[in-house]
């Protein structure tokens, strides 16, 4: 191609040549830990007005930080839009990608990457006005609803309303700040959108308390960290230190505690952080790995809450993110 | 003889002075006019009041957060507390605080070498002048980035709010004005090598637009790479931005060439100047002039287009107020007060920029019209 012939001959002065020797390696080398990150969603990951990075993806981020170098804080956000995620994984500019992206057959399989679990159980819901009384989704029927154009969630609609032989008018919006103010102005009886995003649109609204968002969830978006195929050592690392922020809530493990647990917990407990039993070794990093998760960043719960769980603005409910036995199918392997 | 004693003067008629002088001729003028009158004073009487109050007489402007919008007793007008309080990150981006002080040596720094012309004495102009201009640039971005000098390390990836903009317009439309007129220059060349790679080449940055450039730098270039190969994203957006300016430019010149008349070039010829004598000191001063008001339009526009960088997720002011709206603790619908704010900080300095280039139009004009 001529144009990046050209371009790559003026850009010579520009490169940064980095060995291709492993993931891991290069972390270590170069001190900081690049992350994908989105350009801002609400709870997932946001700047503030700081400039600082926080959020569910961003905790992901800091937790593999924290088991490779030991220091959460060690992480390059790189902001990326949907369209260029994937690339900048593929060409090596960033360690792993962890940007609400959702888990998907062809994702996994054609494009050269791997999924490293699921940090956030998504699915499209429904929101409608507290007055219309509505408790379930199935008497929607004749409903008006606002849907934001162009996107997988005007398709799964038409596919319930279909399969539950309903009817609905879509108003179609073009931008999740639009859809809002259409709800708002009642141009629709029924909002539809990912519920994560349903949360972020309802605090939006001026008077939150007067929308509720309706049980059903009609479609999976299993939202995960993702990493280079072909590098297994890296791809175990980011699946590990995943495993780790559910597997710590789920030995009751938590920031506050950390410290007590690793010297005189229960053997599991120990086990995963540290003071017993070779997982680090196993892994390629220090014995503490799972500690410093914990002890920086906190158990997946303690994320959650944080960034989008009762303590932060959001309030969305655990959910399918709960643990398994707590009615969700959050599930780690045990670290043994 | 009796001597000649005009009347006083009359006053004007009351109906052609003053107030109403002024209506009956500008508003009134015809039953058409005035109807049209009528109608935009109507719309605004109505729609003036509510836009005030929301912007002004209701709009709440002490506070740190959102909260201070939400409070009992707040106006229920705008927020300008959202500006206020990510005003560090509408200007300067995430840039470490301790080192803000650069980006502001910087900025002061780009006035200077603008002003430089003006201010250096004529015979310093060109030697002094012109080569600061050239590589400011360069040393400007590698005063930021740190590494260099000596100072702290700051990865592009922390550049960001308008002084980015500036940043990146200024330093592109720099590096494209030497360019452009090289494949100007080239266009017109007899060579037949050279003449088509030039035309090529502003074809090709002439006919595709800008977004797709951009998604081309930060989307498709990374793939033609070796893997483990990387150049930083907003190096490659300066010279997406830079080819494309040059592109557009590039045509002014070409109109500022046509625009000699020919005599000039026979004159120089017959002088026995060189060809580079010929065009750089004879002709190009000439199309400079000519094409001055083309230039600076054309930076407006460029100025204007680095707000497309949010797409490519690159924090200049606009993409920073986007993600300033997503933050979990002002989703209370700001939007408004944003794009309100960036589109006063543009059209102020697009506004300062037209008033510069027409006083330098003024400045250039040697035109022989009397």
């Amino acid at each position: 191609m001529k144009l990046s012939s050209i371009i790559a001959a003026g850009l010579a002065v520009g490169l940064s040549f980095s060995a291709t020797a492993g993931t891991l390696e290069d972390v270590k080398k170069r001190g900081t830990l690049s992350c994908g990150v989105s350009t801002g969603l609400a709870g997932f990951s946001q700047k503030d007005e700081k400039g600082a990075w926080s959020g569910l993806d961003v905790d992901v981020c800091r937790a593999v930080a924290a088991a490779v170098l030991g220091d959460a804080d060690k992480v390059q956000y790189k902001p990326l839009t949907a369209k260029e995620r994937f690339t900048a994984l593929q060409s090596g500019e960033i360690d792993v990608l962890s940007r609400n992206t959702t888990w998907t057959h062809t994702r996994d399989t054609s494009l050269g990457l791997n999924f490293a679990g699921v940090n956030y159980y998504d699915g499209q819901g429904f929101m409608v006005s507290k007055k219309l009384g509505v408790k379930s989704a199935l008497e929607l029927d004749g409903a008006s609803a606002c849907i934001q154009a162009g996107t997988t969630t005007e398709l799964n609609m038409a596919d319930y309303f279909r399969a539950n032989g309903m009817k609905y008018t879509a108003v179609t919006f073009d931008t999740s700040d639009q859809t809002r103010q259409g709800f708002e102005s009642g141009r629709c009886d029924v909002l539809t959108s990912d519920q994560s995003q349903l949360y972020a649109i309802r605090i939006g609204l001026k008077d939150p308390s007067s929308a509720v968002v309706l049980p059903e969830v009609i479609s999976k978006e299993p939202l995960g960290p993702v990493v280079r195929q072909g590098d297994d050592a890296w791809f175990n690392i980011v699946k590990w230190s995943m495993a780790a922020l559910v597997e710590a809530e789920f030995l009751g493990v938590t920031s506050a505690n950390a410290d007590k647990m690793k010297a005189e917990g229960k053997p599991g407990q120990k086990r995963l952080l540290g003071s017993e039993g070779d997982a680090g070794e196993k892994l390629g990093l220090s014995a503490d790995w799972a500690y410093n998760i914990v002890k920086q960043v906190g158990n997946y719960g303690e994320s959650f809450e944080r960034n989008v769980g009762q303590d932060s603005p959001l309030k969305i409910a655990r959910g399918l993110n709960a643990q398994w036995n707590q009615g969700g199918i959050l599930y780690s392997p045990p670290v043994r | 003889m009796r001597e000649f004693k005009p009347l006083p003067a009359q006053p004007a008629p009351i109906d052609e002075v003053g107030v109403i002088g002024w209506l009956k001729n500008n508003l009134f003028s015809t039953p058409l006019n005035s109807l049209v009158s009528i109608l935009i004073i109507a719309f605004l009487a109505s729609v003036l009041p509510a836009l005030i109050d929301w912007l002004f007489i209701s709009a709440n402007w002490v506070g740190t957060s959102e909260a201070a919008c939400k409070a009992e007793g707040a106006g229920d007008g705008a927020c300008w507390v959202f500006v206020s309080a990510w005003m560090q990150q509408f200007i300067y981006g995430s840039y470490p605080d301790g080192e803000l002080w650069r980006i502001n040596t910087s900025l002061i720094a780009l006035g200077a070498v603008i002003a430089a012309p003006y201010l250096l004495p004529n015979e310093l102009r060109n030697s002094v002048g012109v080569p600061l201009f050239l590589v400011f640039p360069f040393i400007g971005a590698a005063f930021l980035d740190g590494r260099l000098f000596g100072l702290e390390y700051v990865s592009t990836d922390y550049w960001g709010g308008f002084s980015l903009n500036i940043f990146l317009a200024a330093a592109s439309i720099i590096i494209a004005f030497p360019l452009s007129f090289l494949w100007a220059l080239g266009r017109r060349s007899e060579m037949p090598f050279i003449k088509s790679v030039c035309i090529v080449l502003i074809e090709f940055f002439r006919g595709v637009p800008v977004l797709a450039l951009f998604f081309m730098g930060s989307v498709m270039l990374p793939l033609f790479f070796p893997e483990g190969t990387n150049v930083d994203k907003l190096l490659r957006v300066w010279i997406v931005l830079i080819l494309f300016m040059s592109g557009y430019m590039a045509e002014v010149f070409r109109g500022g060439f046509q625009a000699i008349p020919q005599g000039q070039y026979e004159a120089a010829d017959s002088l026995g100047l060189s060809y580079w004598q010929k065009t750089l000191l004879i002709i190009f001063p000439q199309v400079i002039k000519i094409s001055m008001p083309n230039i600076l339009a054309t930076f407006i526009m460029l100025f204007k287009n680095t707000t497309f960088l949010l797409i490519i997720g690159i924090f200049e002011i606009l993409s920073t107020t986007q993600t300033a709206l997503t933050n979990s603790n002002w989703l209370g619908g700001h939007a408004a007060e944003g794009y309100i704010f960036v589109a006063l900080v543009f059209w102020c300095c697009c506004f300062g920029m037209s008033m510069i280039s027409s006083n330098i139009e003024k400045k250039l004009d040697t035109s022989h019209r009397n």
